[in-house]
């Protein structure tokens, strides 16, 4: 480690910076594209039309779309990690139970959700419990993988001492195999809580009134290109925002289960 | 003194105010399924929530979108909805597979199919016979797909006279602007939204509507589910009546029907929603209206329907008696 201060200082800010402005190339680069090459809009609309069609739209209807978006993601999310939290220390506690429902998972996590969403919605209506369901079909299966990864990946010592102290199954697993699953449980969270607003919107398409699926699909309908476009940035925005989230909700809970800093 | 009679007034306008919330309440509650995403063409029934003809009728009436004819129709047979709009067609056709589906039309909205080929003035289509041989995009899903051999063989060409190709809704104004298709399927409720795309690229649009050449049929009715006009029927006949009036109000003020719409659905552009009621009213209002009515489901139009739809879903012509899939007792009503 030759780096003095300053330069180190450069580095980290250097570090800062840099997504940002291979960002802001990639877009300075599409508008170029689309004003050199006269693309029509609804080929493709360059960043300016879609930042025109994005303020064009009342901020209280952006507003009620992304509530009954976030409202189904974050429900499914909430449920998938309540169903999926007990399978998952149900699964490593039982071989037989492990035996049973693995297959089954594997089953529910390979049927195309778009194939089973409009059957969902005909069953149970076209209301927000459809909607939460069909997002935690998305979201339940990382999660469950990777809990069990973690829960099981506890070190044998630790386990055969908590079991020669006489420690109940209970105490072994809240105090040992949960925080040693920790960090696989956040990294699965993050998976999951993309695939929450991937599922919300599969839902929206299915079956809504409101949401911003709905509206990225209402705006097509009437070839309104660059209005898309501003309804899937949004959502990307969104999805970033909740994947952040994810990550502070370690950083303040649980710091000690982040990886050191200087490794990636 | 005077306090206590202010305070009095007061309590009575607040009671009276519940009664009249009460009444509200009390209002018979109809869903009302559409057969797509809210647009010009189905304004009628917004525009009977805002100008208050379902309420006159003491109905509550909310609406639920949809996505596609059948999605609409199983959506009724299930109960999740009481009435709303489908394609009769696709109505005859679920019918014919299964003989005991509790649905049956009663009201015509569009009398006319409202299927086209839309083309651009430099591709030199003037007419069906110009379309041998050329590229053709459709999308996956639209009834249209079905009629498309009949039309041509009505028009003397054999059934694979066109190049057909598949692609996303959203896709095919653009495809036939840039030129990689000649000509695109689509219905003539949306010529304002391909003429304003054909007119960005300089281009003018031409639509040849498959009504003109030869396909005679009633297409998006009111159907409703058995239940609701079997245990509702007071219910059926208020929401039938108020139907009418809304549909008759949007032909003749198009712009307030489309602002109806822009009220309860911002995202929906009133001189855009207004062009396409325009557009949309052609199907509604015309020759065969004035001959039979407004909303009628004649006999023989029925007859013609069930002998297009059953060549084009390939079902023998005996699968289905057409009039099992018809209930005049609410057009009776009007």
């Amino acid at each position: 480690m030759r780096l003095t201060l300053p330069e180190g200082r450069a580095r980290a800010s250097l570090l800062m910076a840099a997504p940002w402005l291979f960002f802001l190339a990639l877009i300075l680069l599409w508008e170029l594209v689309c004003r050199a090459f006269a693309l029509p809009e609804y080929v493709l609309p360059a960043p300016s039309a879609i930042v025109e069609a994005f303020f064009k739209v009342e901020m209280s209807r952006w507003f009620t779309h992304l509530w009954a978006t976030l409202k189904v993601a974050l429900m499914g999310f909430a449920a998938s990690i309540l169903v999926a939290i007990p399978v998952a220390i149900a699964m490593m506690r039982s071989e037989l139970l492990s035996r049973t429902l693995y297959p089954l998972l594997v089953v529910i996590q390979s049927t195309p959700v778009v194939a089973v969403a409009p059957l969902i919605i005909v069953l149970m209506g076209s209301d927000d419990p459809s909607r939460v369901l069909i997002t935690c079909l998305l979201t339940f299966f990382p999660l469950v993988v990777s809990t069990a990864t973690g829960i099981n990946e506890t070190p044998e010592e630790l386990v055969e001492l908590s079991r020669s102290l006489d420690a109940p199954l209970r105490r072994e697993t809240w105090q040992i195999r949960i925080p040693y699953a920790i960090p696989h449980i956040f990294s699965g969270l993050r998976v999951a809580i993309t695939l929450a607003i991937i599922g919300a919107v599969v839902a929206e398409f299915v079956a809504a009134e409101e949401g911003l699926g709905y509206f990225i699909q209402f705006s097509t309908s009437f070839f309104r290109i660059p209005q898309a476009f501003a309804g899937l940035f949004f959502l990307a925005v969104v999805s970033l925002l909740l994947f952040k989230s994810v990550q502070w909700s370690q950083q303040l809970f649980f710091p000690w289960s982040l990886p050191r800093k200087g490794s990636h | 003194m005077y306090k206590g009679l202010a305070h009095s007034f007061l309590l009575a306008v607040t009671l009276a105010g519940g009664l009249i919330s009460q009444s509200v309440l009390a209002a018979d509650q109809v869903t009302y399924q559409l057969d797509w995403l809210p647009g010009g063409d189905k304004s009628p029934v917004y525009v009977g929530v805002q100008e208050g003809f379902f309420a006159d009728e003491g109905l509550e009436v909310s609406i639920a979108s949809g996505r596609g004819s059948t999605d609409a129709i199983t959506k009724i047979a299930t109960g999740q909805a009481d009435i709303g709009s489908a394609d009769i067609g696709a109505l005859m056709a679920a019918k014919a597979q299964d003989g005991s589906l509790p649905v049956k039309a009663v009201y015509s909205i569009f009398n006319q199919a409202p299927h086209a080929f839309f083309t651009l003035a430099k591709n030199d289509i003037s007419e069906m016979t110009d379309m041998e041989g050329k590229k053709v995009a459709t999308s996956p899903f639209t009834s249209s797909n079905a009629f498309l051999p009949l039309v041509l063989k009505e028009n003397g060409m054999a059934e694979d006279a066109v190049q057909l190709t598949k692609a996303d809704p959203g896709a095919l104004g653009p495809m036939l602007m840039n030129g990689s298709t000649d000509a695109i399927i689509a219905w003539v409720t949306n010529i304002a939204l391909f003429a304003d795309q054909a007119k960005a690229t300089g281009n003018e649009l031409v639509v040849l509507p498959w009504s003109d050449a030869g396909l005679e049929l009633y297409s998006s009715s009111l159907v409703a589910s058995e239940r609701f006009l079997n245990e509702r029927p007071d219910v059926a006949r208020r929401f039938i009546r108020a139907f009418d009036k809304s549909l008759k109000f949007t032909s003749e003020n198009p712009r307030k029907a489309a602002e109806a719409l822009h009220s309860m659905v911002p995202e929906v552009d009133v001189d855009v929603a207004t062009a396409q009621i325009g557009d949309t009213m052609e199907l509604v209002m015309n020759d065969v209206s004035q001959r039979d009515g407004v909303g009628a489901l004649t006999k023989e139009r029925v007859a013609l329907t069930w002998d297009w739809v059953s060549q084009a879903e390939k079902l023998s012509d005996d699968a289905l008696d057409p009039e099992t899939v018809i209930d005049r007792t609410l057009l009776k009503a009007l």
